[in-house]
């Protein structure tokens, strides 16, 4: 597989011998810091080496061995990273699972792979696990702990602390010296290192396993690229069973020593990160959309003054920064406005927001809206696109710094080869490219070709060799009257208005577009407080006339930029937002096209067939597991 | 605007109890400190030694006032009659030949235990039974003064103070003198700025909210209410032994007369209860405005050309200087402090209204 350009770009090291280096050379550089009780603690490389090591021999002890797997369950903790190099030192499996995965989720997880331990964050994940332990998956023989709270009277087999594994490692460790070097060794390039899956768009996920030489040699692409050079403080906030997390929280961080930074809990992010004020951070771009929203209703909630300041020197950077994508020069006063905004408006609101240290913004996963993009890009932050699949470990295609385009992914990566095939389909090449779907012979014929992964996604390369991604080959869909169009492409454009959460566009095999919304409840809620609409849940928000008419907006919004035949014509918003405890979206926020058709099927008739108004019952799945029904009338509006 | 916060993070509790948590406040506080350094080189001698020396003793004082009356929370008008007890102890001692390093100790020393003695007596009562309490200290004090020639000399006779010298050296240029009251000021201030991180500064405030409160939580509130009086009476004599050596040169008993007592307390309360910036301002407004009015109100009736007779013109600026003192309290009735606080938070979440949640 590794022949021609990219012969080049493989490594032959492992994440022992990486690990091993860190902790030699550079042994009092901190590897992780973690914030416990409002302070970071922080341990070097040699103490998060020796930590690794310790959890190593002590899950060797317990019975982790090559072909086994070993569930690591919970939110961000340097502990459970801890766990997954130890793990891949043994050349286990290490399966992350999303912190809020059901228990149908992690039953299919069990189906699959031989889980011989689990590494939890707290009691709710370990009762997680204790429940389908007692639901028939006996294989899962231990469980490892790291917060010791509410754990103290279990008597469950097998449960022990993250200390006391410790224990029996560093025991084991100081039996014999040379098991240290022994284990730093033992693992090959090939040997695995994370256990992913699909995201599941379509049917249940797909495991993915990366092996050691994928995982890093993807690091040296994007460093290679120019995504990070070394030494970067990041903060551990995205899901550990993201592919995009483990790309660069672990491997880019072991490869270039990065400091890893670990915030206290899911709430505390946006604190944290203010603290710590990363150089690196990758996002969603529902997460930039978020926090652009965060901004501009503090701002519509600020003093007279600031406010107009703000918008006296926001409105002319966007200006300017529009100008720039289009390939305009800007006027002779523009540097000075810049000067001044930054120190009076964009430096203080990056600070804010812990942005003011970065150096490399990167959003990822989905397009990013125009007006989303101009406004980072206007406030001084290099925002840049990346592509990526969870197959190639995370990076295929990068923007170099200087040449951003809205509608291009950027160059591909040094170390990526790019290739379009017969249907206009991307592929790609590189040693980052995994080795087949985990036990699924079918799918990975289909998805690897002669070494070329299949990514599924539409798409061209321009002259200058920037990628552009159209959307999902499997999505494009045609209309009754033979029109071709890609329903992803127009609700991303939906969502692109701050009050819109999810869409779904429907229309396929049918006269006209229609849609169905979740309005952003954050959003549209302080819009209702600020313009006095009365409301008193989301379902009674979502219908309300008023909500309708700011929908409205943002549907001929939408309806200008596309040809007549594939404009909107109705919407209905749902009186539930679309959740991945329901099914309806994945973890990741991808909409579940199916459940959503089959969920809905009321409602889309009811789109089609002239009424005024439709009676839906969506169901609701509570924290507890319990399901519940939202009942409500809800009227068909024309755009 | 200025206040950057995003990169400060805390990897020990040492660090996280830091005085200053935030760069530009350090940074403000460095600035202020050098421009104080630097001040007899960059000012005219006559504003050196008649407004930022006096500035700077009272300021010291009034931090002392604060800590009972701020930090511990008792009413407390008798301090002018602490001042004086530091004041005549330690000349009476610099006189009989004792150092003058001593001698401020001395001071500071006797009136630490009558201010703690009295406090025995006065503090079985609360409230304004205490401020009673107090005044009558401030009486007592004054009347012990003017009729006993022992110690004052007699009730119209003024006590030289000998040359102040410290560490050998004689101290008798303005420049000097500034130096001895600046280095005060800084001790004092350092020490303020740190008792809100200790158990003591924690104790005085648990105090200060609910004596009975405090005591449930096992703080014996009598004690700490004593220790209050006895660290604020220590200020309060080296401070007043130190306006007599390098300000007044003699101690005379209407130097510390009920009218100073009140005087310092307006300077604590307009300033602002518990907030040291706020007694630098407030010693500020109480003891320099009055001048700055004088100035602006004589030199304006004078560019406008106006006549106005001379009695009009001494009232003029006693009548704006109140008002000041009025509208200030009125604007934010937790003094000068508070009002550096709120531009201090206005700046600080700049440019939104208010915290982010």
């Amino acid at each position: 597989m590794a022949e021609g350009a990219t012969s080049h770009n493989s490594v032959n090291e492992t994440i022992g011998i990486l690990l091993a280096r860190n902790a030699s050379n550079h042994g009092s550089n901190i590897a992780m810091r973690e914030k416990e009780r409002g302070i970071w603690k922080e341990s070097t490389w040699r103490e998060y080496s020796e930590d690794v090591l310790a959890c190593a021999a002590g899950l060797e002890k317990i019975g982790v061995k090559p072909g086994k797997a070993v569930l690591i369950l919970g939110d961000n903790r340097a502990r459970l990273y801890g766990g997954m190099l130890a793990i891949s030192l043994l050349g286990a499996y290490a399966m992350p699972a999303y912190p809020g995965a059901t228990l149908d989720e992690l039953q299919h997880f069990l189906g699959e792979a031989d889980i011989v331990a689990a590494i939890a964050e707290d009691q709710e994940q370990v009762d997680k696990i204790l429940e389908i332990r007692d639901a028939g998956a006996s294989g899962i023989e231990h469980i490892i702990y790291d917060e010791t709270r509410g754990l103290g009277f279990y008597e469950d087999d097998g449960l022990m602390s993250w200390d006391h594994l410790i224990e029996i490692g560093l025991h084991d460790l100081n039996e014999i010296p040379s098991r240290r070097e022994e284990l730093l060794h033992r693992a090959g390039p090939d040997d695995p290192a994370i256990f992913l899956h699909s995201s599941g768009t379509t049917g249940k996920p797909k495991g993915i396993v990366l092996s050691q030489k994928n995982v890093l040699t993807a690091a040296k692409n994007g460093h290679d690229a120019g995504a990070f050079g070394e030494d970067e403080d990041i903060l551990a906030y995205l899901p550990m069973a993201w592919v995009g997390d483990y790309a660069i929280t672990v491997a880019a961080a072991l490869r270039y020593r990065f400091t890893v930074n670990v915030p206290e809990r899911q709430e505390t992010v946006v604190r944290d990160m203010r603290e710590i004020a990363p150089t690196f951070y990758l996002a969603a771009p529902r997460s930039w959309d978020q926090m652009l929203t965060t901004i501009q209703v503090g701002m519509e909630d600020s003093t007279p003054l600031k406010k107009w300041l703000y918008h006296f020197f926001m409105d002319r950077a966007i200006a300017a920064e529009t100008r720039k994508l289009n390939g305009k020069s800007g006027g002779a006063l523009e540097p000075l406005g810049r000067l001044l905004g930054e120190a009076l408006v964009f430096g203080p609101i990056k600070d804010q927001f812990g942005m003011s240290r970065l150096k490399s913004a990167f959003t990822g996963g989905e397009a990013i809206g125009e007006d989303t993009f101009v406004f980072y890009r206007a406030l001084g932050i290099k925002l840049r696109q990346l592509y990526g699949q969870t197959e190639i470990s995370a990076i295929s295609a990068i923007q170099a710094p200087n040449e951003v385009r809205l509608h291009t992914v950027g160059t591909p990566a040094p170390g990526v080869e790019v290739k379009i095939d017969d249907s206009g389909q991307i592929m790609l090449r590189s040693n980052s490219v995994f080795s087949g779907y985990f036990n699924k012979p079918e799918a990975s014929a289909e998805a690897l070709q002669d070494g070329w992964l299949l990514t599924g996604d539409a798409g061209y390369l321009e002259e200058n060799g920037q990628l552009v991604v159209l959307g999902r080959v499997s999505e494009v869909m045609y209309t009754a009257g033979g029109e071709r169009y890609v329903p992803n492409y127009i609700e991303n454009r939906l969502k692109f208005s701050p009050y819109i959460k999810d869409a779904a566009v429907l229309g396929s095999g049918l006269d006209e577009l229609t849609a169905m919304v979740c309005v952003d409840f954050e959003a549209v809620g302080h819009w209702a407080e600020v313009n006095g609409v009365p409301y008193v849940s989301y379902a009674d928000l979502s219908q309300r006339d008023e909500v309708a008419t700011l929908l409205r907006e943002a549907f001929s919004r939408v309806n200008k930029a596309v040809t007549e035949p594939l404009q909107l014509k109705r919407f209905v918003s749902l009186p539930k937002e679309f959740d991945p405890d329901d099914g309806e979206i994945t973890r990741t926020r991808k909409l579940r096209r199916k459940v959503v058709q089959e969920r809905y099927a009321d409602v889309i008739a009811a789109l089609y067939d002239g009424s005024k108004e439709v009676h839906v019952s969506a169901q609701v799945t509570y924290e507890t597991g319990e399901v519940g029904k939202v009942e409500k009338n809800l009227p068909i509006r024309e755009v | 605007m200025f206040y950057r916060l995003s990169g400060v993070h805390h990897a020990n509790y040492v660090s996280d109890s830091r005085i200053f948590k935030v760069p530009a406040d350090r940074n403000l506080a460095i600035f202020i400190f050098l421009f104080g350094l630097a001040a007899p080189f960059l000012l005219p001698s006559l504003y050196l030694n008649s407004y930022m020396l006096p500035w700077l003793i009272w300021t010291a004082a009034a931090l002392g006032l604060n800590l009972v009356t701020g930090w511990a929370g008792q009413l407390h008008l008798g301090y002018a009659a602490v001042m004086a007890v530091g004041a005549y102890s330690a000349i009476h001692a610099a006189r009989f030949g004792v150092p003058w390093e001593f001698a401020l100790i001395i001071g500071g020393l006797a009136s630490s235990v009558i201010g703690s003695l009295f406090a025995f007596a006065a503090l079985r009562v609360k409230g304004l039974y205490l401020a009673l309490t107090t005044l009558a200290m401030q009486f007592v004090m004054d009347w012990v003064l003017t009729h006993s020639p022992a110690i004052s000399g007699g009730s119209h006779a003024s006590l030289q103070s000998p040359t102040l010298a410290l560490l050998g050296q004689d101290i008798t240029s303005d420049t000097g003198y500034y130096y001895v009251a600046f280095g005060w000021c800084v001790l004092v201030t350092i020490f303020m700025l740190n008792l809100k991180r200790t158990g003591l500064g924690r104790a005085l405030v648990a105090v200060r909210e609910k004596d009975f409160a405090a005591a449930i939580l096992g703080v014996n509130s009598f004690y700490y209410k004593i220790l209050a009086f006895a660290a604020s009476s220590f200020i309060a004599g080296v401070s007043g032994a130190l306006l007599v050596a390098t300000f007044f040169f003699l101690a005379a008993p209407e130097q510390f007369s009920v009218a100073v007592s009140i005087q310092v307390l307006a300077m604590v309360i307009v300033g602002g209860l518990g907030s040291i910036i706020g007694s630098y301002l407030g010693v500020a407004l109480i003891l320099l405005v009055p001048g700055l009015v004088n100035g602006i109100v004589a030199g304006g009736s004078q560019s406008l050309g106006m006549q106005i007779n001379v009695e009009t013109l001494a009232h003029i600026p006693n009548a704006v200087y109140g008002a000041l003192i009025v509208i200030i309290l009125l604007i934010e009735p937790l003094g000068l402090g508070k009002l550096y606080g709120n531009i201090r938070d206005y700046l600080m979440v700049w440019p939104f209204d208010q915290l982010r949640k």
